[in-house]
């Protein structure tokens, strides 16, 4: 469904998938032991490669389970005995966790919504025009660095009056979210065929539903990419919040960094908010894993 | 600029304007409820000062039917805010938390907060009780501006002592040392990394690293720039020798690691029983006796800082609350920041451990002095440290700046580097810095 | 196996007949409502920025005009110069680590194996998870004497690191955690261009005898590079950008060993309130990650050579 166009563009409907390629050589190879080898040297890969994200949150996990002597004991306590909860009891009791979520919901999905909305119609735009130019302003956004906007940001929503409300959280975060999407879709735009447009041209379409009605639903697993990776960049941004953010408009990540108290260090508890605040995220990466791999295998180009 | 003769003389006769007051007015009662109804907001900088407000907040609420919002924040993140909204003209509180060793001199340059000494000499406002003459010459000293200017109340002075572990002492037959030579052989004679337990342990990191430096300093009866805060003295032979003796301590007896340390690294490595000595502020007192945390709750010995070649001194940071001018609702804000610095609230402070009270009559009050919250020894340490504190940072717009390039030598020492070098280009590259912020 | 969309397209549609070309000259109107909400929303802070940088703009004092003084000094400051320095180091080592292992990530990934679900989804974790929240588990992994680094290190009989507590392997590890948190974004860009690639070059590939590496190198490598100078584009874009996690770990220290451009800005502009100063470094680093992204975008077109 992307890139290598002249493929698409043969006699055949596309038959895409490297997996599929793979298995296409395995049927024909005739060297077993050799792909067993292969076979070993694929898990030994896949264990390598998956092994330190297990490590690091079954610590998190572990740290956030117990109490405060056995988080800064050494040797590492590895299994909390018995698992306690008081770390999170201590961060709820302590912050206002549940204003903070809902804070973090508003903002993260209103922008990435709004990033939707403008950002596949101009990752379209510029694909098919070829608008290296539009292409290269929206990544200028993309490139800014964070910091810079911060200063006269403030300085300006302080003076509209706008401080208070989290509108200026979701502006900001339009910067970061509005480039991911239409970067990721003008790649997806670029490896469409033309032919089905083309067709739905000649069939009297204008290009506005030639691009709902034909481009859209052929994009799908891009435009879910494209707000997955725009929903988490906004969600767990920080630097925004720090500054723009006041008491009643505090977002998760800049919530967490608070508990960090000064004089006293606490692991667990601090363990414990970390979990809550990367929670989410992660519950929705579990959720979201079929629509990601689907999205990205399932070649949507059938009955082309 | 006006000199500390002046600044005294200055605050001399503000100290006999309320007592007068308090002739006039002792009789009549003081009205709290003035500002019922109305709401202030506080910035709080994240620490045990601030739990203590926030746990007493009922009460003031209570006493003066106005309703307090507060929320404490990071330093790090409030001491940026706080400058950021102060300069924007539109502050979005009524009440700021700082630290005067960190912000004074750019709150006072930007003349951004109420000038306190109207409210103090008002007796409508400030309650015959509450004796602005009882603070300690040293918290009235940092409150004042170099004009003269009293912009906030001091709220609590955070002494710098030594902690130490009395079991490992015990171990190898020793005692608290009395100067900084004794310090190191003591530290020298505790460390041994085969065990992995190390005789000493400080902030390393840069910065942070800066007070650590000059308690030592201090003990040369020295600070770090002229009294006109015009010119550093931060490479002269006794900065030298404080370096000299920093570099030792943290490079031959401290834990690996240590030029990444913070006050919680220093903290955690301690409470575990592997440190001799932890050098840093009293407010660090609490979670060491805190059984759930710390496992040498038993063992925690508190002295005061040792001597140097020509003095014994200790360094004080202190923490104040202070108006923006441009707050809508001063008098509400001025009851809270009365309220809060008085003494009863301040000997709450103490009694949490949340640090040293900047008033005498704490350390008269007959409750605290028979039931000292953390033992006779913190007490008396906590009282001796009083008398020999003086300032541990410079007072000047870029302390902030100051401490990284002083802090990034002090690294750098800890990291093998010549003290006497270090101290040269560190000194030669934050002299232009500090001229030209005198500028402007 | 030349050419690629860029290229193809415009040639495609000179051929159709010229009433198609109006459309054409259309698309870029899909582009406008972004274009406009971006322009709005970053050209102030621009302009701003730019006025700034050409004063002496402290926060509590007053405003002086210096031209291209703070430029100037910039260019004298070692403390900036070693930054860019430290700053080129890490985002070199923080865009080829992810970029390996995710492009061989990737190639894995598109296997079929069983619990390939579960496995990608662990292996996509990490990006998800919350830069800040991460950021302070490691701190706590870190630490010299109670971390379980070190002793899973003693585990396997090597000695202790210091990691971030030392100038010598403070930015390695920051880059470890950089790797450890972004390969799985290099990964699923890629994955991307993988799972969409044509069968039919694999065939006949397998006819002529290709082995694995050689199908990857001149098969897959080649079609799937648009792919992977995204995600190129976007590690050197994050990785010079990078600032939560070494925010939250280092701060920038020991001393100035893990100072990097966005730190100092930082220090600068929210630790000494030298808001002229930041913002020439801003205007500075802007043009920095402008050149090298630049330098990235041309490289799109590298295909032609393949």
């Amino acid at each position: 469904m992307t890139v290598a166009p002249q493929a698409v563009r043969g006699d055949q409907a596309t038959k895409p998938a490297a997996t599929r390629a793979a298995a296409q050589l395995r049927a024909v190879n005739p060297y077993r032991l050799r792909r067993q080898l292969n076979r070993v040297g694929l898990y030994a890969s896949i264990l390598f490669l998956v092994s330190p994200a297990i490590l690091f949150f079954f610590w998190m996990l572990s740290l956030s389970l117990k109490n405060e002597l056995d988080n800064t004991a050494y040797p590492p306590v590895f299994l909390p005995h018995p698992p306690t909860l008081a770390n999170f009891i201590d961060v709820f009791a302590k912050n206002d966790f549940l204003t903070y979520t809902i804070n973090s919901v508003i903002v993260s999905f209103t922008a990435t919504g709004l990033a939707l909305l403008l950002g596949v119609p101009a990752g379209y735009g510029i694909a098919k025009s070829k608008a290296t130019k539009a292409a290269v302003l929206i990544l200028v956004a993309r490139v800014t660095p964070g910091l810079s906007y911060l200063i006269p940001l403030f300085l300006m929503f302080q003076w509209l009056g706008m401080l208070g409300s989290l509108a200026p959280l979701i502006i900001t975060h339009l910067v970061i979210t509005v480039p991911i999407v239409v970067w990721i879709m003008i790649g997806y735009f670029e490896g469409l065929p033309i032919e089905l447009e083309e067709a739905a041209l000649v069939d009297g379409c204008n290009i506005w539903q030639a691009f709902r009605y034909v481009a859209v639903p052929l994009a799908r697993p891009g435009i879910v990419v494209g707000m997955i990776l725009s929903f988490i960049f906004s969600w767990n941004n920080f630097i925004f919040g720090v500054v723009l953010a006041g008491r009643d408009t505090r977002t998760l990540p800049v919530a967490v960094y608070n508990v960090l108290t000064f004089e006293q260090i606490s692991w667990g508890p601090l363990a414990a908010a970390a979990l809550v605040v990367t929670a989410p995220v992660l519950l929705l990466t579990l959720l979201m894993q079929k629509e990601i791999v689907a999205g990205l295998t399932a070649g949507g180009v059938k009955g082309g | 600029m006006i000199g500390r003769r002046t600044l005294l003389a200055s605050s001399a006769a503000l100290l006999a304007a309320p007592a007068i007051i308090r002739t006039v007015h002792a009789q009549s009662t003081f009205d709290w409820k003035r500002c019922k109804g109305q709401r202030v907001v506080i910035a709080l900088t994240k620490n045990p000062r601030a739990d203590c407000l926030q746990q007493h907040q009922k009460e003031f609420e209570e006493l003066t039917g106005i309703r307090v919002e507060s929320e404490q924040m990071p330093e790090q993140q409030q001491r940026p805010k706080m400058v950021m909204e102060l300069a924007s003209g539109r502050p979005s509180f009524d009440v700021t938390h700082f630290s005067l060793h960190v912000s004074k001199r750019v709150v006072g340059t930007g003349l951004w907060l109420e000038d306190m000494r109207p409210y103090l000499a008002n007796p409508a406002l400030t309650a015959p009780d509450y004796d602005w003459a009882d603070m300690s010459p040293g918290a009235l000293r940092a409150a004042t501006q170099p004009d003269g200017r009293i912009d906030s109340l001091p709220l609590e002075s955070d002494i710098w002592l030594v902690y130490y572990n009395k079991q490992l002492f015990q171990q190898k037959g020793l005692s608290f040392p009395k100067t900084f030579d004794e310090m190191l052989a003591t530290a020298r004679k505790l460390n041994d990394p085969a065990s992995g337990t190390y005789g000493f342990v400080a902030r390393g990191v840069k910065n942070a690293n800066v007070p650590v430096w000059t308690s030592i300093l201090l003990g040369q009866d020295q600070e770090t720039v002229t009294p006109d805060g015009r010119t550093l003295l931060t490479d002269t032979p006794g900065a030298i020798w404080a370096g000299e003796m920093y570099k030792s301590l943290l490079r031959e007896c401290a834990p690996p690691g240590v030029i990444g340390f913070n006050w919680n690294e220093c903290q955690t490595s301690f409470m575990q029983g592997k440190v001799g000595m932890w050098l840093d502020g009293v407010g660090f007192t609490p979670p060491l006796l805190d059984p759930k945390v710390s496992k040498i709750v038993d063992h925690v010995g508190f002295g005061v800082m040792p001597a140097g070649p020509k003095a014994q001194a200790c360094p004080v940071f202190t923490d104040a609350l202070g108006i923006p001018v441009q707050s809508k609702a001063k008098e509400a804000a001025y009851l809270y920041c009365q309220w809060a610095t008085s003494k009863q609230m301040l000997l709450n402070l103490v009694n949490m451990g949340a640090g040293a009270s900047p008033r005498l009559s704490t350390y008269q009050d007959p409750v605290l002095m028979k039931a000292s919250p953390f033992g006779q020894e913190w007490l008396q340490t906590l009282l001796a440290s009083m008398k020999i504190a003086r300032s541990g940072l410079p007072e000047i717009v870029p302390v902030n700046e100051f401490r990284d390039v002083i802090g990034i030598a002090l690294s750098n020492m800890i990291g093998g580097a010549d003290v006497a070098k270090e101290l040269h280009a560190a000194t030669t590259a934050f002299q232009p810095v500090l001229a030209q912020s005198l500028k402007t | 196996m030349s050419a690629s969309t860029t290229t193809l397209h415009p040639a495609a549609l000179a051929r159709r007949p010229t009433g198609r070309r109006n459309y054409a000259r259309q698309y870029w109107l899909f582009a406008m409502p972004a274009a406009v909400v971006v322009v709005a929303v970053i050209l102030f802070p621009w302009l701003f920025t730019f006025v700034m940088s050409v004063n002496d703009w402290k926060v509590s004092g007053n405003v002086y005009f210096v031209g291209l003084g703070n430029y100037e000094h910039l260019f004298h400051d070692p403390r900036f110069l070693w930054a860019v320095v430290r700053t080129l180091y890490f985002t070199t080592a923080a865009v080829v680590a992810p970029m390996l292992l995710g492009i061989w990530a990737a190639v894995c990934f598109a296997e079929n194996f069983k619990l390939r679900g579960a496995a990608r989804t662990i292996f996509i974790l990490p990006m998800m998870a919350t830069p800040v929240a991460i950021a302070l588990v490691w701190t706590m992994m870190f630490h010299p004497q109670l971390g379980v680094l070190n002793y899973l290190l003693s585990l396997v009989g090597l000695p202790p690191s210091s990691w971030v507590y030392s100038s010598a392997t403070v930015i390695p590890t920051l880059v470890m955690v950089e790797t450890w948190q972004w390969t799985p974004l290099v990964m699923l860009i890629v994955l991307g261009g993988i799972t969409s690639l044509p069968i039919d070059p694999y065939e006949a590939a397998v006819i002529d005898g290709a082995n694995g590496w050689q199908m990857f190198r001149y098969i897959t490598l080649p079609l799937v590079w648009p792919f992977i100078v995204v995600a190129a584009a976007m590690r050197i874009i994050d990785a010079l950008k990078a600032f939560d996690t070494i925010f939250v770990i280092t701060n920038g220290g020991p001393g100035t060993s893990s100072e990097t451009i966005n730190m100092l800005l930082y220090q600068t502009a929210f630790g000494y309130y030298d808001l002229g100063y930041a913002s020439a470094m801003v205007v500075v680093f802007f043009a920095l990650i402008l050149l090298l992204s630049g330098v990235l975008l041309r490289m799109r077109k590298w295909e032609h050579g393949v």
